[in-house]
């Protein structure tokens, strides 16, 4: 199956600063692949790359098997949306002016914008204003934009990033949607939870370098330090290995009616990322 | 490379609504009209007169507010969604400059109106009129594209309405300063002979010079803009 980006060799670098450095990958069609990496490490840059806003200084880049500096045509364009923190919108007009321009650029019918709102749960807010709309809605906005014509490829730069608990669940769920019809979604963040819900595969990116790249599972299961944390009746914490002896003690508090909760003590993607890069998240 | 009319419409719809609602640039629209007037009241019925109103409307129409709207695109990263778009080079950049064409070539019909300007040959100083206007709002797309901001686009069209606005009179120091003579190869200037020479009856063949120099202006400006627009791309 041909994949929906490979990136071989690629590096930017601004003047003498290495902002992305010699990282490798590749996005399965269908897949939703996240790039994780705190702020500053290269992500943007990775997806300017990728969408043909910016020339790499090394290596190569394709999308659709296409080197992306020939994706300028219009028939490569409609193959994908972005999504991206240098994205604007028309502020003196309306929600549904800013999509009407989009669904005529894109040769999409008017009733799509309808579709779009939705997703984004902006349907009753479509003749505000840009000007008036608060952070989160405006990024909702932009991502309405970006999936007004579903595209086959999309580029995600933090969609979640200003959005309150409710509607970042709610976004969740029409990525996870639109990833069933078929899109491939290339999605950014540093929210280690966002990764973990929507993500296939992970790549954790540190000062411009892929340091570990995996399914999330399998990255729990390596990184795991098999122990189970229990909670006691009389609220006391009791952290057993997952061996014989553990096994032993876990019986005996069961037994003895003691036992009221069990955790397996699984790492996060945050705990990973830290110790892989031996930093803190922000 | 296909070009399409709808998606260049569709870029003008929106800078029209748009426009409307920005004040503080569409209100220059009036500038030329009541200038025109005032002219017209005044009984100034000269070449000099009339063109020193439809060149106001060139500097500030054309390129002052297209320089604007250029500028607003690029400062609030609109610019950037457009190009990202299925529209390719040549639908953006005349989806963008198709609101200030039609603005241009409005207000300098109701000012030759207003002003009592009326050219024996309406078709000849018609297609000069034309040429010229997308030589200004190309000039006026460069500079946005240049400038950082619609406040920074004040600054830059300034030295450039200069030149384009003084050019006939620097003519008259050429004596002095035989180097000036290269202005009589300014676009404002070749447009004013071409006035002059229609206004004492002149056929097409006498005013294909002045047409020419207009044309090679036009198609530098374009030329330059491309080139830059592709430079701004990938930045
Ligand atoms: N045009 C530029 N010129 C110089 N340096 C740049 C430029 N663009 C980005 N950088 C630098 O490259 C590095 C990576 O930036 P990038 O925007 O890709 O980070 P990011 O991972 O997206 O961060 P964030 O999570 O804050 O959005 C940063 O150190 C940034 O300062
Ligand atoms: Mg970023």
């Amino acid at each position: 199956m041909e994949n929906a980006i490979e990136v071989k060799g690629l590096a930017k670098y601004f003047s003498n600063f290495r902002a992305v450095e010699s990282i490798d990958f590749h996005v399965k069609k269908g897949e939703i692949f996240g790039f994780l990496g705190p702020s500053g490490s290269g992500k943007t840059t990775t997806i300017k790359i990728l969408t043909g806003q910016l020339d790499p200084t090394v290596g190569e880049a394709f999308v659709f098997g296409e080197k992306v500096s020939k994706l300028k045509n219009s028939n490569a364009r409609k193959r994908f949306g972005v999504l991206t923190d240098n994205s604007g919108l028309y502020v003196r007009l309306s929600i549904f002016d800013n999509l009407k321009l989009y669904c005529q650029l894109y040769d999409l019918p008017i009733s799509k914008i309808d579709e779009a709102l939705g997703f984004v749960n902006l349907k009753e807010a479509s003749k505000k204003k840009v000007s008036e709309l608060s952070k989160g809605m405006m990024q909702r906005v932009l991502l309405a934009r970006a999936i007004l014509h579903e595209p086959e490829l999309l580029f995600l730069d933090e969609p979640t990033s200003a959005l309150d608990p409710v509607n970042t669940l709610h976004i969740y769920e029409g990525l996870r949607a639109l990833n069933k019809k078929g899109t491939t979604i290339f999605l950014t963040t540093h929210d280690m939870h966002e990764a973990d819900t929507l993500c296939d595969r992970v790549a954790f990116l540190n000062k411009g370098k892929i340091q570990l790249m995996d399914e999330p599972r399998n990255l729990k299961k390596q990184y795991a330090d098999s122990t189970i944390t229990m909670e006691l009746t009389n609220d006391e914490q009791v952290t057993i290995r997952k061996d014989a002896a553990g096994a032993e003690a876990m019986y005996q508090l069961m037994m003895e009616n003691r036992l009221v909760t069990v955790h397996s003590n699984e790492p996060t993607l945050g705990d990973i990322f830290v110790r892989v890069t031996g930093g803190e998240l922000v | 490379m296909t070009f399409s009319w709808k998606r260049v419409n569709a870029i003008f719809q929106k800078d029209l609504k748009d426009f409307s609602r920005n004040l503080a640039v569409s209100v220059v629209v009036f500038l030329p009209l009541i200038l025109a007037l005032f002219n017209g009241r005044a009984g100034e019925n000269t070449i000099t007169g009339h063109f020193m109103t439809i060149n106001i409307a060139f500097t500030l129409i054309a390129t002052y507010v297209q320089c604007c709207l250029i500028a607003e695109e690029k400062e609030k990263n609109t610019l950037r969604g457009l190009m990202l778009s299925p529209a390719n080079t040549l639908e953006i950049l005349a989806g963008k400059s198709l609101l200030s064409f039609v603005l241009t070539i409005i207000v300098i019909f109701f000012s030759a109106y207003l002003s009592g300007y009326n050219p024996p040959n309406i078709w000849m100083i018609s297609m000069a009129i034309i040429l010229s206007s997308i030589f200004y709002i190309g000039l006026g797309t460069l500079l946005g594209l240049v400038a950082k901001s619609v406040m920074d686009s004040s600054v830059i069209v300034l030295p450039v309405i200069g030149i384009f606005s003084i050019g006939s009179f620097v003519l008259l120091l050429v004596d002095k300063y035989p180097i000036l003579k290269i202005a009589e190869y300014l676009p404002n200037v070749q447009l004013i002979e071409l006035a002059e020479k229609i206004e004492v009856g002149a056929e097409f063949s006498e005013v294909l010079s002045n047409l020419g120099i207009i044309s090679i202006w036009v198609i530098a400006v374009i030329l330059l803009t491309i080139v830059v627009y592709r430079k701004r791309m990938v930045d």
